[in-house]
């Protein structure tokens, strides 16, 4: 277990969370420290705050080539962290291919306690060289809410996965009760590697196929069982591709008179926002884990499309408290 | 640039070729030669390291790269059938082919080539290649046809070892095989200890059975290729007559040498997704109105 006081270190971009429950029932922050490119804040706690907010940002509004910030946080028993960003993080330029920005995140989450990191997207600009690795290691009865997502670069200014290089690994494990190894249960890496200086055709842009963001969603533990069930249920539901519609025109009729739920409505403007901003997405079970994938055309249809069905669903508001679900709103 | 350092692994290929007929021309003419009693020339030194292994590893390397081997390949198309759907009428297999070669040689090649280095470490390549598949339709496809090359080496292969199969390795498999039964009587579990992922198990069986470690990458990757092209003659996309042409072309022999270039040293813990949108094809072949594959 990690000592509850940090250690003094002074190593560029290292940070320090950790997180309890205090005897009155309220989460509060125990230790948080940060040193340059890293910067965290959390506004001061509020009397019925759900969970503990903090933000992740960096100096300067992102990450300057070979950059390197290296996160770890300690959610303790029955305690619960949102983590939101406030815009992009930006990578920046580097000026090689191996000048590398790394950010990796090493997150311990105990027994019922709770973590929900819904970021805004990583924005690589073109020419950058990321890797971030995030490990979160869960107790049996820990949940978490994971978004990881990347863009396509500044589209305003023409970019379109121009980068050179991205690569993002989530880790799950699960650890043991009493000593022992602890289990991957799911490793999600996404690898994105530009062309090489001189070659002819796009690839990676060919690879993306048109997407503007792309985006991975992990969901584990009994207090996003809720919000994993529903992704999977609205997931099963969806239309087949390539259906006919076999009805006769009187069939139609009488279906259209039909008064439909209010959740049928809400599911039927979603599957028209879907085919408008070209938003391609799976979920599945992997492991006791819940992945949902995405794609959309732009950021702003992805952001609407995630933030649509976490509104609709409601239980990540409902258990970490409105502020968690600031970036996607 | 890049063709001249395929063309160089090319040409390396033959002469490896050259050197290894040359050795079974000196050892059948030293048999002649015994046979005839002419027992006062030498036998001409054969290297040990491949003497004995060479011509049965030769044998096994075309019983893994056939298509009759029954792995049930043809019920899958990795995503193929998905892609049609999804991207029709702007549909192409030259680069769905290439997508696909580039997908699956990042996420399952670094297991397989990790397997034949160390088959000892089967049960926990598999378990973490359980862990990265993201979804149920492509792991559905993986285990499908792992266990039906487990049952292949059960059932067939194991009783026709070579005679320099490493005994640790095949103790190995035989591990796994009891570990996969003890998952499959215990299905309430949410993570099982064995799946039987194809990858892994492909590369410990070549391994077992001799192939070179170039060899198991190309015999996994060809057919992988050989498996799309079957698919797409049979969602008629084309003829058998231009899936051979694609088989033989160039690009298709290239294509495979360069992945299997890029994921040499690959560790498994970097394997991962180089076509995100795969990941969105394969999940999303459930919601096919109506399918022909298996993914």
């Amino acid at each position: 277990m990690t000592s509850p006081f940090p250690a003094s270190s002074s190593t560029p971009g290292e940070g320090q969370i950790v997180v309890e429950l205090l005897p009155h029932g309220i989460s509060a922050l125990s230790t948080i420290t940060f040193q340059y490119p890293l910067k965290l804040i959390s506004p001061s706690p509020a009397a019925g705050q759900k969970s503990v907010l903090v933000f992740l940002l960096t100096y300067g509004g992102g990450l300057v080539g070979g950059d390197r910030v290296h996160l770890t946080i300690n959610v303790k028993p029955n305690a619960k962290l949102s983590i939101v960003t406030q815009g992009h993080t930006k990578v920046f330029k580097s000026p090689s291919r191996d000048v590398i920005t790394r950010q990796r995140l090493h997150v311990t989450v105990q027994a019922n306690a709770a973590l929900c990191l819904l970021p805004d997207p990583v924005q690589p600009f073109g020419e950058s060289v990321y890797q971030q690795s995030q490990s979160f290691f869960l107790a049996d009865t820990a949940s978490l809410c994971l978004l990881d997502w990347v863009s396509a670069g500044r589209t305003a200014r023409g970019e379109d996965w121009d980068l050179h290089a991205w690569s993002g690994r989530n880790e799950v494990w699960a650890i043991p009760e009493v000593g022992g190894k602890a289990r991957l249960l799911l490793r999600d890496n996404v690898i994105l590697e530009g062309d090489v200086p001189g070659s002819k055709g796009k690839e990676l842009r060919d690879k993306m196929q048109q997407m503007g963001i792309f985006g991975t969603l992990v969901l584990r533990g009994p207090l996003v069982q809720d919000l994993a069930e529903f992704f999977l249920s609205e997931f099963a539901t969806l239309p087949r591709i390539g259906a006919r519609d076999f009805r006769s025109q009187d069939n139609v009729d009488k279906d259209n008179g039909i008064t439909l739920s209010p959740q049928e409505i809400w599911r039927q403007a979603r599957l028209k926002q879907e085919k408008a901003d070209s938003i391609l997405w799976s979920a599945a079970r992997v492991r006791g884990c819940t992945v949902v994938k995405f794609g959309a055309r732009t950021v702003e249809g992805g952001r609407h499309w995630i933030g649509n069905i976490l509104k609709q669903e409601r239980s990540i508001a409902r258990v970490f408290g409105d502020d968690s679900i600031m970036c996607v709103r | 640039m890049s063709s001249d350092t395929v063309d160089s692994s090319q040409s390396q290929a033959i002469q490896d070729e050259i050197i290894e007929l040359e050795q079974r021309l000196e050892k059948a003419k030293a048999k002649l030669k015994g046979a005839q009693g002419n027992l006062s020339t030498p036998p001409i030194e054969v290297p040990s390291s491949n003497g004995p292994l060479t011509s049965s590893a030769h044998h096994f390397l075309l019983l893994l790269a056939d298509s009759a081997l029954p792995l049930g390949s043809f019920a899958f198309s990795s995503g193929l059938e998905s892609y049609l759907a999804h991207t029709r009428p702007k549909s192409s297999f030259p680069a769905f082919l290439n997508f696909s070669l580039s997908s699956y040689a990042s996420s399952t090649l670094p297991f397989v080539l990790a397997a034949h280095r160390n088959p000892i470490d089967l049960i926990e390549l598999d378990d973490t290649l359980d862990a990265a598949i993201m979804c149920t339709v492509g792991r559905r496809a993986s285990v499908a046809q792992g266990r039906a090359l487990l049952s292949i080496w059960d059932r067939s292969f194991s009783s026709a070892l070579p005679a320099g199969a490493s005994p640790a390795a095949v103790a190995a498999l035989k591990e796994f095989t009891v570990q996969l039964r003890a998952t499959s009587s215990n299905v309430t579990t949410d993570l099982p200890t064995a799946s039987a992922h194809l990858g892994p198990l492909f590369g410990a069986i070549a391994g077992i059975l001799g192939m070179s470690l170039r060899q198991t990458a190309y015999v996994f990757m060809l057919s992988h290729v050989k498996a799309l092209l079957s698919a797409a003659v049979r969602a008629s996309m084309f003829g058998p007559y231009h899936a051979q042409k694609m088989l033989a072309s160039v690009e298709v022999q290239e294509g495979i040498l360069k992945v299997i270039d890029q994921e040499w040293e690959t560790r498994i813990e970097d394997a991962g997704q180089s076509v995100p949108v795969m990941d969105l094809w394969i999940g999303r072949h459930e919601m096919l109105y109506s399918r022909i594959f298996n993914s």
